[in-house]
């Protein structure tokens, strides 16, 4: 496996099982992995080739399942089956959302939001110490995409995953595309999102593309879906270069989950996020050059 | 503010079962309802997706759209109990035995049923089999009290009806026009691997010997089942075949050893 520092691996794409063999035959030319557990957790014969792939690129595993948000407390018997993964495949990341999916019994499958309230700062980094001592590492928190926000909420998203990275020791996932598309939904400035976000606790970015659908709640409007069903757009990239001039270069995902392409197409939009990278911080080596 | 925890029941309600009442504490456009149904659609379409995933014989059987307006029922009415989405359906074939949508096809629990464990063996991985000189290391004084481990890809279903030639149309894309089905008496061994699976009819004794050893029975105990199911069940030639077939990777040789 390279030896390449976690920080400066060039852009990774998320791995789908439809593109799994052919990963395995083929080593795609990107700097690293990233799965979903729960997409390996219930199918041995995936897992055995993902072990191959482990031992050729850096893997990071982003877990959708353990809902540390969820007021009824985190899925104990999901983290411990995670961990299990983990302890297998010794993966560079591990990651999640800031989000909720169960409740009770049931998995709602989806990533639901969360009222940012001092209760809720309470209960999420209660259960984030709880993941963390569960799954033996530091747990990166993903920003959601949003449709909807509390009118309770007392604090901002900012301000709320702020404090959970004081509070917990945990570190953020900051998927660009999210920001751009929840500061479209939500109506507000993504880079002022952005410069909010601690530079030091951003360990990794995520990409995505997403869908524009006509706005149920507001007649005349668009809403931003985050659908992974297309290619990054043009305003998530320009975000993404404003994201590595305010982070410095930080691992870089493209995730691509529905009406998934050839494995190339997502090969090719990695380099564009190595290219896009390279460019926004080129000014940065002009300004340090001039001094 | 409600507590989080009311929040999040109303939540659910809203998205499950559809009741809305939590979009006065929402915020999100003019009318924060309307975006309470991208979470409320995402739920249903993308569980219902994973379920016709998961049947896709059974989708050829009842007829696509017909299987899809029974599947979003079952989303609703048993949402998936853990996060991986894979092992989400297993009870959808009970469901579809009560669904009036396929209430003409008396089989069609059995045979979606079939479907499942198709694809949850395939999935599988089988380990390193053991042989028959492998089981002289065994004391003879212990063997009849052994539990075998078997592959993980296995399957025993005994059914009323014929599904394993009414899959086998669809798996190998032959349906005739018209095919006439008549309850039957059939024992099944589905067996997967690494994408590959096959199944077997077997014989009365058999299908007891091999499955009760599947559900952790000692050797003697399922022989004893099959006697009963066979009184012609010859245990010695049973092992053997089940040995010469590859389906046996552990087996304790003395308290505290197991030989795989």
């Amino acid at each position: 496996m390279s030896s390449i520092p976690v920080r400066r691996l060039s852009a990774g794409i998320g791995l789908r099982l439809p593109h799994i063999e052919e990963a395995v035959a083929t080593s795609p030319a990107v700097g690293w992995l990233e799965i979903h557990p729960e997409n390996f957790l219930s199918n041995p014969h995936a897992m055995e080739l993902l072990d191959q792939l482990a031992e050729r690129f850096p893997i990071s595993v982003h877990t959708v399942g353990l809902s540390v948000g969820s007021a009824c407390g985190i899925d104990r018997h999901h983290a411990t089956r995670v961990r299990a993964l983990i302890d297998r495949i010794d993966p560079v990341l591990v990651s999640g959302h800031l989000a909720w999916a169960t409740h009770g019994a049931e998995y709602l499958n989806d990533l639901l939001p969360l009222p940012y309230t001092d209760e809720t700062l309470r209960v999420v980094a209660a259960q984030l110490r709880q993941v963390q001592d569960a799954l033996g590492r530091t747990f990166l928190l993903e920003n959601p995409s949003n449709y909807l926000g509390f009118a309770g909420s007392t604090m901002t998203e900012v301000d709320f995953l702020t404090a959970l990275v004081e509070r917990t020791g945990c570190q953020l996932l900051c998927d660009v595309s999210n920001v751009h598309l929840s500061g479209h939904n939500m109506g507000y400035d993504p880079r002022a999102y952005l410069d909010g976000l601690p530079v030091d606790a951003v360990r990794e970015l995520h990409l995505g593309g997403f869908t524009a659908e006509d706005d149920e709640a507001t007649p005349g409007a668009q809403v931003l879906i985050d659908t992974h069903a297309s290619r990054v757009a043009d305003p998530a990239w320009e975000l993404y270069a404003y994201a590595i001039r305010r982070f410095g270069h930080r691992p870089t995902l493209i995730e691509w989950d529905n009406d998934i392409p050839d494995l190339g197409t997502l090969v090719g939009e990695a380099r564009m996020a190595d290219a896009i990278a390279a460019g926004a911080r080129e000014p940065e080596r002009s300004h340090v050059g001039a001094r | 503010m409600l507590a989080l925890a009311d929040v999040q029941r109303q939540m659910r309600d809203a998205v499950v079962g559809g009741d809305a009442s939590v979009a006065v504490l929402l915020v999100g456009g003019d009318r924060p309802a309307g975006r309470l149904a991208i979470h409320q659609r995402h739920f249903e379409a993308s569980l219902t997706a994973a379920v016709m995933g998961r049947f896709p014989a059974s989708s050829w059987l009842v007829g696509a759209n017909r299987l899809e307006a029974v599947a979003r029922q079952f989303v609703h009415a048993c949402p998936p109990s853990a996060p991986c989405i894979g092992e989400y359906g297993e009870g959808f074939p009970a469901f579809l035995a009560e669904a009036a949508a396929t209430s003409h096809l008396p089989y069609v629990s059995s045979f979606a049923a079939l479907d499942w464990h198709l694809g949850r063996v395939a999935l599988c991985t089988d380990g390193p089999a053991l042989g028959r000189a492998d089981l002289v290391l065994v004391a003879p004084e212990v063997l009849a009290g052994v539990t075998l481990t078997l592959q993980p890809g296995l399957w025993y279903a005994h059914t009323g009806w014929p599904i394993d030639d009414l899959i086998t149309l669809y798996l190998t894309d032959t349906a005739p026009e018209a095919f006439h089905i008549e309850p039957q008496d059939v024992r099944l061994e589905v067996r997967g691997s690494r994408g590959a699976v096959r199944f077997t009819r077997l014989g009365a004794g058999d299908f007891s010997f091999r499955s009760a050893l599947a559900t952790g029975e000692s050797l003697e105990a399922a022989a004893l089942r099959a006697l009963t199911a066979d009184p012609g069940f010859d245990p010695a030639t049973a092992l053997g075949s089940l040995l010469d077939s590859g389906l046996v990777v552990a087996v304790p040789t003395s308290p505290g050893g197991v030989l795989s």
